[in-house]
């Protein structure tokens, strides 16, 4: 099993280097089929996507976040940083359970 | 108004009686499930929090080697070096269950084949970059073990104490006031019948002096 990414160019250049095989997507449409790629070739157990990327095809990554299915997802900052607005962690959790930790 | 679904019946009564154990045994349960998923998302979140910071350092200092490297030599050199890396990570996951939530456990490993390329007209960033984003792929993994876990225990938690609410603020209180409403249109009856039996009684007794008084003239 192997990590997979979808990012943007650079993004997906630099992971390249240690080896780890990516997708270049730049609009929605490029994502979701970028992501659906992902998902048809069993190889894959970890999708690194970018947050930007993330959120242009919010609905499906949400769907393999939150239920128990492979692979499993994770979101990281691109080049030019976090979005400022993004939730943390923590706000995500208590957004969930709706108490304060 | 539950009470009216059952007759006042005290067949009825013990059925209600056990469901209502029933329900308190699990609200129990439940009450005790939601504390320990709490108890361990609050000790991961705080984790999470940390390698996430971790995570995002490390990923911006790689993104300033990669841009540096694409300076230094030119994007297309570097895509086309890209092909030499023989590096490959291989994921193992196993899973953990945590109050019957299936966890995540990952474990990255890396296979190397260094050296790669030539050090002759390579930059020295693309080497510094190369180590960066494996020190990104280590922590990513980790951190993907922890978010996922975190985000699945959060909506376990959320089911959990939606459960506990329901048992606790309807079941019980319908199934109790049900068990009260019957048992006092029981007891009701009871007395009913006990005052009826006192008056058959008294008349009855009357009925015998009035004949005893007869039998005397």
């Amino acid at each position: 099993m192997k990590y997979s990414i979808i990012g943007d160019e650079d993004t997906v250049l630099g992971f390249g280097i240690v080896g780890v095989s990516g997708k270049v997507a730049l609009n929605a449409d490029q994502a979701q089929r970028a992501f659906q790629a992902i998902l048809e070739d069993n190889e894959t157990s970890i999708i690194i996507i970018t947050e930007r990327v993330a959120d242009m095809i919010r609905p499906m990554v949400d769907k393999y976040l939150f239920t128990v299915g492979f692979p499993l997802i994770v979101e990281i900052p691109d080049r030019n940083g976090t979005k400022p607005d993004r939730p943390g962690i923590k706000e995500m959790v208590n957004k969930a359970i709706g108490i304060k930790l | 108004m539950a009470q009216f679904n059952y007759a006042p019946t005290k067949t009825n009564l013990l059925k209600l009686r056990n469901d209502l154990k029933f329900a308190q045994q699990g609200y129990e349960l439940l009450d005790q499930k939601r504390n320990i998923l709490i108890i361990e998302l609050m000790a991961m979140v705080d984790q999470t929090a940390d390698f996430q910071n971790r995570l995002e350092n490390a990923l911006a200092k790689a993104y300033k080697a990669l841009e540096e490297t694409v300076f230094d030599m030119g994007k297309l050199k570097v895509q086309y070096l890209t092909g030499a890396v023989n590096m490959t990570t291989e994921i193992t996951i196993r899973s953990r269950r945590v109050m019957g939530v299936s966890l995540p456990v990952i474990e990255t490993e890396f296979t190397e084949h260094a050296p790669y390329y030539s050090p002759m007209g390579t930059s020295f960033w693309l080497d510094s970059s190369l180590g960066l984003f494996k020190e990104v792929l280590k922590l990513l993994g980790k951190l993907s073990e922890l978010k996922i876990s975190v985000l699945r225990l959060a909506q376990e938690v959320k089911k959990t104490i939606r459960k506990v609410n329901a048992l606790e603020k309807i079941a019980i209180p319908g199934l109790e006031e049900s068990v009260h409403y019957i048992q006092s249109r029981l007891e009701e009856n009871e007395r009913d019948m006990f005052i009826l039996m006192k008056m058959v009684k008294g008349n009855l007794e009357k009925k015998g002096a009035k004949a005893m008084e007869k039998d005397r003239e």
